[in-house]
């Protein structure tokens, strides 16, 4: 239902951010997550960032497989 | 030996579910983007039989009553208004045509990736009426509502929404029957958190809240399977990287300032009540509804369609008289066959044999 | 002489010579270029090589190119792909009343520029020029000629079971870069288009191994839609492994912004290339060493399984078949 990208924050002014993917920049709103910095990681969607996020999925997943 | 490592527990994920061997599970990925990874990734192909994974009705285009895209062309032809819209909505079939094909008889359709470009849209053409197609589940509601939001602050008069956003928590309890344990969506939950899911498990519904890499796809397959054979409804989040329980509050406080719940048609699964939202009556103005002044559209889907039954599980999409026959991605009959990530079309694209 | 192309331009007349000596001659002098009403050329003994394609693209000027490129690069791409040197081409103009004449002499110096660097002559020429808003700014046709070098033979249905395939570099950078530039999704990126001319490439490849089967141009539709023909064509399998699929950061980053596959998206400067798989090696080393196709890779190989049907190995080792490419590309959101 809800395609979205991680990726990480370059830059934030004014209630927007900028956000790069593998090289692919675009300003997004970052009004709905609070004390975004540059360096963070955002997942995205529809132009807005939706959640802050750590960027490895790997090492959750190992986490929650260890946990079984 | 870090690659190593990953091999090692991806193995294991993998492991589990190829190796499966309890009673046989159901399981219902709801979203749309789930859906379209299974496949992506071929994972139902290394399904033992006795795990049966179902599409539900986790895509805004196929459960997009076919009144939506008529009230929509309505807008594009008759009041001559620029349609700004995701890409998805575009060949979705309406009563006669869809927006797609409304271009060559004029109309003005325009594809954005977020609302908020819509708007900019409507600040640089103030002599046009620009209607943003809002659909969506949890997800996307806020994005429609900081456009909204920013609309009224801003004073723009030429920008309004035609609001088609759905919620899921009424979904889940209709469907609670249809599969033993969900995959919840996960970036539905990053905005709404769990406590909806969680609750759910006192109504006797399984679950485990699911991101979309390959590694988080196989890890919450795995852990449904481990936990559906201690035999109690359980609910896990296996996407805490992304969901925390609370969700996005900012995202919540902004959809309830300027949206309400009310009652809504969903394509396939009728009207459910509580599952939709529209905009308060403080953003009237901004409702392309009340400001063109539109007629209730009823919207004739073809009847031998069976988007409805796939929505909920019942039957396969192959089962349907007209699944590829007269009903392909090209020419789309009902919703499900439009969207990439819907089931027919899933079932289309990747053979209908899996 | 006016800034804009006018109607008159294209009337036959005196403004019609004008426009020929001032914008066409300059740029595409030949000897064989004459005044006359066809040219008349010089083919040696063999097979010949004759085709021709149509090119409207929107916008016409996008990054890495432009229609004029384009079009050179299409026909003499399409030659290259027969195993045949271009030798010379047609280009037909038709344009719209009212097109910027110092962009159409940019559109013609771009199309000097690619002609030369492929070795092919520009023979013949028409202009025509159609009323404010009766086509989109400029359309351009070319045709040509190739010459068959002896004992090649190209086919898209001699691609065999054991073959490898191989593309010529990383994917979708035309289709992106056409995407981002029409539409305004707001996404920044360095992405240039991929249009170039493969002539080149292939003569180095018929250097090194005379039993290429198929070679053929990724553009509309991109690779996946170019496998599924050769599929069809040759009545094989194709099972790629998504991991050797070569795509760049950027067009990875934009199509996980907007939904999309790369394999769908369309390329101007890659080939797909069918082969035994033992001479593989020795091809892509060769590619890798020219200026369009440093990415070279073997992306997958021929089999007997599910004929027609491209088969994709994912990156958990299932297999999973890759959708036949249909319709317009859209970015989706849900
Ligand atoms: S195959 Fe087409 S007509 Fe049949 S249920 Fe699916 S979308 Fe509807």
């Amino acid at each position: 239902m809800c395609v979205g990208l991680s990726a990480k924050v370059i830059g934030i002014d004014n209630g927007m951010a900028i956000i790069d993917a593998s090289g692919a920049k675009r300003e997004i709103s970052a009004e709905l997550i609070k004390d975004l910095e540059p360096g963070d990681y955002v997942m995205v969607h529809a132009g807005i960032a939706i959640a802050k996020i750590t960027d490895n999925d790997e090492d959750e997943t190992d986490e929650i497989m260890e946990s079984l | 030996m870090k690659t190593a490592c990953i091999e090692n527990k991806k193995m294991s994920a993998k492991e589990i579910i190829e190796s499966y061997k309890g009673k046989p599970l159901r399981i219902m990925e709801v979203c749309g983007t789930h859906t379209h990874e299974i496949f992506r990734l071929g994972i139902r192909n290394i399904l033992p039989d006795t795990i049966k994974l179902i599409s539900g009705p986790g895509c805004p285009v196929c459960v997009t009553p076919v009144g939506f895209i008529d009230e929509s062309l309505m807008l594009a032809l008759e009041h001559r208004a620029v349609i700004c819209t995701f890409g998805d909505l575009l060949r979705v079939p309406g009563s006669k045509m869809s927006l797609a094909d409304s271009r060559q008889k004029g109309a003005s359709i325009k594809m954005v990736y977020s609302p908020v470009d819509a708007l900019s849209y409507a600040k640089e053409h103030p002599d046009k009426e620009i209607v943003f197609l809002s659909v969506g589940f949890e997800t996307t509601t806020p994005a429609s509502c900081l456009a909204v939001k920013k609309a009224k602050a801003d004073g723009i008069k030429n920008f309004s929404l035609l609001v088609a956003n759905k919620t899921m928590p009424e979904a889940y309890k209709i469907l609670k029957n249809s599969a033993d344990a969900f995959l919840y969506p996960g970036h539905v939950d990053a905005i709404a958190g769990t406590s909806v899911c969680e609750s759910l498990v006192k109504e006797g519904v399984s679950g485990v809240v699911t991101g979309f890499t390959a590694n988080e796809l196989l890890t919450a397959l795995a852990v449904a399977i481990k936990l559906s054979e201690k035999g109690k409804p359980f609910f896990k989040n296996c996407y805490p990287r992304v969901v925390k329980s609370e969700g996005n509050i900012p995202a919540q406080e902004l959809v309830n300032e300027t949206m309400e719940s009310c009652d809504s048609e969903w394509r396939g699964l009728g009207k459910i009540k509580k599952s939709g939202l529209k905009l308060r009556a403080d953003y009237k103005d901004f409702d392309a509804r009340t400001r063109f002044n539109l007629p209730k559209i009823p919207g004739k889907s073809n009847p031998a369609c069976r988007c409805g039954d796939i929505l909920q599980g019942k039957c396969k999409p192959t089962e349907c008289g007209l699944f590829g026959k007269i009903c392909n991605p090209q020419h789309p009959v009902g919703a499900c066959m439009v969207s990439n990530e819907g089931a027919c079309s899933a079932y289309y694209q990747y053979g209908g044999n899996l | 002489m006016e800034k804009n192309i006018t109607l008159a331009h294209g009337a036959g007349g005196k403004q019609t010579s004008m426009l020929i000596d001032e914008v066409f001659k300059t740029h595409f002098s030949n000897p064989l270029l004459t005044a006359d009403d066809a040219a008349i050329l010089q083919i040696d003994s063999g097979k010949i090589a004759f085709s021709t394609d149509g090119f409207i693209v929107s916008p016409f000027e996008f990054p890495g190119g432009n229609i004029g490129k384009l079009s050179i690069c299409g026909t003499v791409n399409d030659l290259a792909c027969m195993g045949a040197k271009p030798l010379y081409l047609t280009c037909a103009f038709v344009i719209e009343e009212g097109f910027p004449l110092t962009i159409l002499e940019k559109i013609a110096s771009s199309m000097e520029k690619t002609a030369k660097e492929t070795g092919v002559k520009i023979v013949a020429g028409d202009t025509k020029v159609a009323g404010k808003g009766q086509i989109d700014n400029i359309f351009i046709t070319t045709s040509g000629v190739g010459q068959l070098a002896e004992g090649i033979s190209l086919s898209g249905s001699k691609a065999c079971v054991g073959d490898a395939v191989i593309v010529t570099g990383d994917i979708g950078r035309h289709g992106c870069s056409i995407l981002l530039s029409r539409e305004d999704f707001g996404i920044e990126t360095s992405i240039k288009s991929d249009c170039a001319p493969l002539w080149g490439a292939v003569e180095k490849m018929l250097e090194v191994t005379k039993t290429l089967h198929v070679i053929r141009d990724a553009t509309r539709g991109g690779v996946g839609t170019v496998l599924y023909e050769i599929a069809n064509q040759s009545n094989v399998g194709i099972c790629l492994d998504s991991k050797e699929i070569p795509v760049s950061g950027e067009v990875a980053g934009v199509c996980g912004m907007l939904g999309l596959e790369p394999l769908y998206l369309a390329c101007e400067g890659r080939l797909v290339v069918f082969a035994p798989m033992d001479e593989a090696e020795q091809i892509v080393k060769t590619l890798r060493q020219l200026p369009y196709s440093k990415e070279a890779a073997v992306i997958g190989e021929v089999t007997s399984e599910m004929p027609g049907r491209v088969v994709m190995k994912t990156e958990i080792g299932a297999k999973t078949l890759l959708p036949e490419p249909g319709g317009e590309l859209l970015p989706r959101i849900c």
